[in-house]
């Protein structure tokens, strides 16, 4: 079972900033994923900080430009939020399909993003919206874009002092279509083979934006930004989305595992990035 | 036994007013308020904890064992290794009747030198508590020279294998053989050849394996346990060298079987420990432990090559199966033997030739799985029949009906079931369930449709012999005491045997409480096992509840002044047919019985007629008492760019003789459907070297409910059966034609077939792939 450890419980977020500060304290938000880990003996940390009673991090404001969450905010508190469908459309579907019911209601937004999966459900959605991420420690604080945030196999650039306090990003675009799609070896509480999550912006039949977000497929969520690049400014055509889809294929560096094969979830990518893409032109047109 | 011809209704011969009604078990209530007790939820003062050090590497020499670091940390009171242990080497619990000869496979209580499979067990520590013997596991150390192994049956059986068991890991062979195949082959029109694989599954029940052991004051040890099989109390007094009557098994409900618990689990391992320390001691497995603690369902290559004429008649069928044992024997033999009267399904194969091996590797050892054999056997000559009426393009069931065995006549081994057969009517039902055809509106989404029947028998194999007790007596308020030695592995047997007593003794179900799974005070009745339960214990039940009847009826005319046959037990009286005033209540006939002397219990053994083996050459002869026969119909969509399968329909229809409580039956039929949906498309138990890469439920995909569809089931009731009231039986057969009929929907639904299951996203993609490569090439011909 598990290792010894402290737990500290705080209250309040300074509280839990002044207790984060040993090198070996760990952060826990819904714990679905590090209780799993410390049962597994994966995770030894020698002090827990438990943030389930920090409620100002919990919660989803919009204003004009804006959404904006809360790092505690938990799965299905996402899927009560009905102006989040309409803001952040992929964010919703990717939680419709996250995991199971009970970890849903436990999971949150900011443990799914400090975990660095490569197969974090929520991250191509928020990848795929630009989102943002601030960081605070006792010492201060700071906003990184989440693009920038991940440097590897579950490394990004968190501070051991930080936490992720809020993830924000900006109201899309007129004439926007932003959409995700899970592909797992079952539909209930399976673990992602290829997530792949798209933003197309489309006017007077010419791509202004486009992002590409995919998971499972590389080290860390990635972002397909040859492909990105292929299709912003061009005029869209069957061939274009196809010719980005190939280019998002060539991309992604998937491994071998016991869900499925590099070259299968190779394939994949090819196939959901350019359903993906050509369902969004659809609906713009 | 008569029969009512091909109609799907028989009229049952009397009017029943407990049997075949939807009633809510015995067992629900507590089930469903968290009120029953597992065994996993008893404790004592003093107990002890155990935990299990397992080996790290599949195949391998245990060069040092030293459990000193761990023996002296506070709060470890014993631990255990193989040289601790009185005798090392056990043989399986079944009795072996079955006329081979077979080498000496029994897997030790604790492995020695030899480790044979990854997960094999080499100590046991008990301590205070649970985390002091974790502790106490991470402080023992082993050392493990890593062997050459062997992870593939076929390259067990190839010359310089590395040996796992015997003298070629050959552990048993099952040949049939009738009419001439060979030369039918040779002379038929078509002659249609393939290969199939299952894969390993895992039983993944909702309890994984715990239980108690205590000491009693007349020196018995006592094992509180889930299992299926309380008789394993025999076994566990030879392990540990004591007589039989110094242990006692008692079970509990049981949190799902499924096979699983059919072997000793952790009884063996409570059992040394209770005697050596003479402290009651507790193990639960976790999760983990389960998955590396029983025997899983074998993997099995079955390759068929069917002779078939233009008029679609099969002409001649051989089979060549190997299946994977694992690194020690347990069930192989019956597996296969089942595998091989299973190979030719429900249907017509006069010119037969069955070629079956189970080969030993250091795989995790297989042993029972609902199903058991057959249900792979389906698995394989069901698709058979579509890729023969392909090549024939013949209609899929058209083909089929052509070659139904029908009732009367012999099935693979020449025996000829005593029951109906309804293979017909209930692939007709099934197909009409299905409705008009569905066509999909996205074009790389395609949707498909498919079916399956079979054969599966029910009750134990003929030749082991098989007997079942019961005993039931009336209280003298009228209430009804049954006790028979059942585990109920949440399938709804014992609530089953209740409402047969009912029935006979014209109570209400509520009136009977049984006593079952205790193997010193209830009658022995035999594993939950084989679909025989209900046969078995059913039968012996209604033994004993009618000749209580007869005795309370005898009197009851003598009170009324009438002829037996004109009495009737209903809702708790007693009453003259003809006479309804002259009524009184069953208790204050008991009353009477009491005061005369007039027994108001009794106890009944039911035993079919035990058989010769089969003939070991041609394996001619009786195998089981008799067979269920059914249909599963599937409907599909397949995404033809990333293979995923999407189960739409689900359509169970199983001829189960009677009912004995329709909503059980349902319920097993729905758990039959998820089970072989598992099985079809996501279960996976992925080897690495024989080591278990895929260790928990999040890697070890079954199907959730989000994942199933709405279950249809449809009831067939030929009141043939040789169980109570012209019952046959469901608990396997409902997952024996799943996995087919999802293999069929998806191979009609793309156009090709994928010839290994679990028929994952990735095999899809690559069969298309494939079959676009030889198109290509044909093209560029």
């Amino acid at each position: 079972m598990f290792c010894d450890f402290d737990l500290h419980m705080p209250d309040r977020l300074d509280d839990a900033l002044s207790v984060l500060t040993d090198e070996k304290g760990m952060p826990m938000a819904g714990g679905t994923n590090l209780l799993v880990d410390m049962r597994s003996r994966k995770e030894t940390p020698a002090s827990v900080i438990a943030l389930g009673n920090v409620g100002e991090l919990r919660g989803i404001h919009f204003n004009d430009e804006r959404t904006t969450i809360g790092s505690r905010t938990t799965v299905s508190d996402l899927l009560q939020s009905t102006e989040l469908v309409s803001s952040s459309p992929s964010l919703v579907e990717a939680a419709a399909v996250f995991a199971g019911q009970m970890v849903r209601n436990a999971a949150t937004v900011g443990g799914n993003i400090a975990c660095a999966s490569p197969a974090a459900d929520l991250v191509p959605p928020l990848l795929s919206l630009d989102a943002e991420l601030m960081l605070v420690s006792a010492s201060g604080s700071r906003t990184v874009p989440l693009a920038d945030y991940y440097q590897g196999y579950k490394r990004n650039i968190r501070g051991k002092d930080e936490l992720i306090t809020q993830i924000s990003w900006a109201r899309l675009p007129e004439n926007s279509v932003n959409m995700f799609y899970k592909l797992a070896r079952r539909k209930g509480d399976a673990i992602t083979i290829v997530g792949v999550a798209v933003t197309l912006s489309i006017s007077n039949g010419i791509c202004r934006k486009a992002r590409i977000a995919l998971g499972a497929v590389a080290p860390y969520v990635l972002r397909a930004r040859e492909s990105e690049r292929r299709l912003e400014g061009q005029v869209i055509s069957e061939e274009l989305l196809c010719a980005a889809a190939s280019q998002a294929a060539r991309e992604c560096c998937p491994i071998d595992d016991v869900r499925a094969s590099a070259t299968y979830r190779r394939h994949v990518v090819k196939a959901l990035v350019g359903r993906l893409l050509s369902q969004s032109w659809n609906r713009l047109v | 036994m008569i029969y009512g011809g091909p109609s799907d209704e028989t009229a049952p011969n009397v009017k029943r007013w407990q049997v075949g009604k939807p009633l809510p078990r015995i067992d629900a209530a507590g089930k469903a308020f968290g009120s029953t007790p597992y065994a996993g939820d008893h404790v004592m003062p003093g107990m002890l904890h155990m935990c299990i050090v397992r080996a790290n590497i599949a195949s391998a020499k245990l060069r040092f064992l030293d459990v000193a670091k761990a023996r002296a940390l506070e709060g470890v009171v014993e631990i255990l290794t193989a040289e601790d242990l009185p005798i090392a080497e056990v043989a399986p619990g079944s009795p072996d009747r079955d006329g081979t000869e077979r080498p000496n496979t029994g897997p030790p209580i604790l492995a020695g030198e030899r480790i044979r499979y990854f997960g094999e067990p080499i100590a046991l520590i008990a301590a205070e508590t649970r985390d002091i013997a974790e502790r106490a596991r991470q402080l023992v150390e082993f050392d493990l020279e890593p062997l050459a192994g062997v992870y593939d049956p076929l390259e067990a059986m190839k010359p310089g294998a590395p040996i796992v068991q015997g003298n070629d890991n050959i552990v048993a062979v099952r040949n049939i053989r009738k009419g001439d195949a060979a030369n039918r082959l040779e002379d038929a029109d078509y002659v249609v050849e393939n290969t199939f694989w299952t894969p390993f599954q895992e039983h993944a029940f909702l309890e994984p394996e715990a239980g108690l052991a205590w000491t009693d004051e007349n020196d018995v040890i006592n094992i509180r346990v889930c299992t299926q099989d309380i008789a394993h109390f025999r076994a566990i007094a030879d392990a540990i060298g004591v007589p039989h009557n110094k242990v006692r098994v008692r079970g509990a409900l049981v949190g799902g079987g499924f096979g699983g618990k059919e072997d000793c689990t952790l009884e063996k391992f409570l059992a040394v420990m209770v005697r050596k320390t003479r402290c009651p001691v507790r193990l639960e497995y976790s999760r983990e432990d389960s998955f590396v603690g029983h025997g899983k369902r074998h993997p099995l290559i079955l390759r068929y090559k069917t002779g078939v004429g233009k008029d679609g008649k099969i002409s001649g069928l051989d089979v060549e199966i190997v299946a994977d044992s694992g690194a020690y024997l347990f069930l192989s033999p019956y597996v296969l033997l089942y595998a091989a009267v299973a190979s030719s399904g429900p249907y017509r194969i006069d010119n037969l030739n069955v070629r079956a091996r189970a080969v030993a590797t250091n795989n995790m050892y297989t042993s029972a799985f609902r199903g058991y054999g057959s249900m792979q056997a389906c698995a394989a000559y069901e698709q058979q029949m579509d890729e023969v009426a392909r090549v024939l393009e013949m209609d899929p069931i058209e083909f089929r009906r052509l070659n139904y065995l029908q009732t009367g006549e012999p099935i693979s081994t020449g025996f000829v079931p005593p029951s109906a057969i309804w293979t017909e009517q209930c692939v007709d039902r099934a197909w009409k369930a299905m409705g008009g055809p569905v066509n999909s509106t996205q074009e790389h989404i395609k949707i498909g449709r498919g079916i399956a029947a079979y054969q599966q028998s029910y009750g134990r194999l003929s030749f082991l012999g098989d007997t079942s007790e019961a005993w039931v007596g009336v209280e003298l308020d009228g209430t009804v005491i049954v006790r028979s030695g059942v585990a109920d592995i949440g399938a709804g047997q014992i609530s089953a045997l209740c409402q047969i007593t009912a029935e006979i003794l014209g109570v209400a179900l509520e009136d009977v409480v049984i006593y079952s799974s205790d193997s010193a005070v209830t009658p022995l009745a035999g594993r939950t096992a084989a679909t025989r339960t209900l046969y078995m214990t059913g039968n012996a039940t209604k033994q004993a509840a009618e000749a209580i009847r007869a005795r309370l009826v005898r009197r009851a005319a003598q009170e009324f002044g009438v002829a037996p046959d004109e009495i009737d037990l209903v809702e708790g009286k007693v009453l003259a047919r003809a006479q309804p005033d002259n009524c009184m209540s069953i208790g204050a006939l008991a009353e009477i019985c009491e005061t005369e002397g007039i027994c108001r219990s009794e106890l009944a053994m039911f035993h079919p007629q035990l058989q010769d083996f089969l003939d070991p050459e041609t394996g001619q002869g009786q195998a089981h008492p008799d067979y269920v026969y059914g249909a599963h119909a599937a409907e599909v969509s397949v995404d033809t760019e990333t293979g995923e399968v999407c189960v739409l329909r689900s359509i169970g229809v199983h001829d189960v003789g009677q009912c004995i409580n329709r909503a059980a039956v349902e319920g097993q039929i729905e758990g039959g459907a998820q089970n072989g949906q598992g099985f079809a498309l996501s279960e996976e138990m992925l080897y690495e070297e024989g080591r278990l890469v895929t260790p928990s439920l999040s890697e070890y995909l079954m199907p959730t409910s989000m994942d199933m569809p709405r279950v249809e089931s449809i009831i067939l009731e030929s009141r043939s059966g040789i169980g109570p009231f012209g019952a046959k039986g469901i608990g396997e057969p409902a997952i024996t034609p799943v996995a087919p009929a999802i293999a069929n929907a998806i191979a009609n639904a793309i156009g090709v077939r994928v010839f290994q299951m679990p028929i994952t996203p990735e095999r899809i993609v690559n069969a298309l792939e494939e079959r676009d490569k030889r198109r290509r090439t044909m093209t560029a011909r």
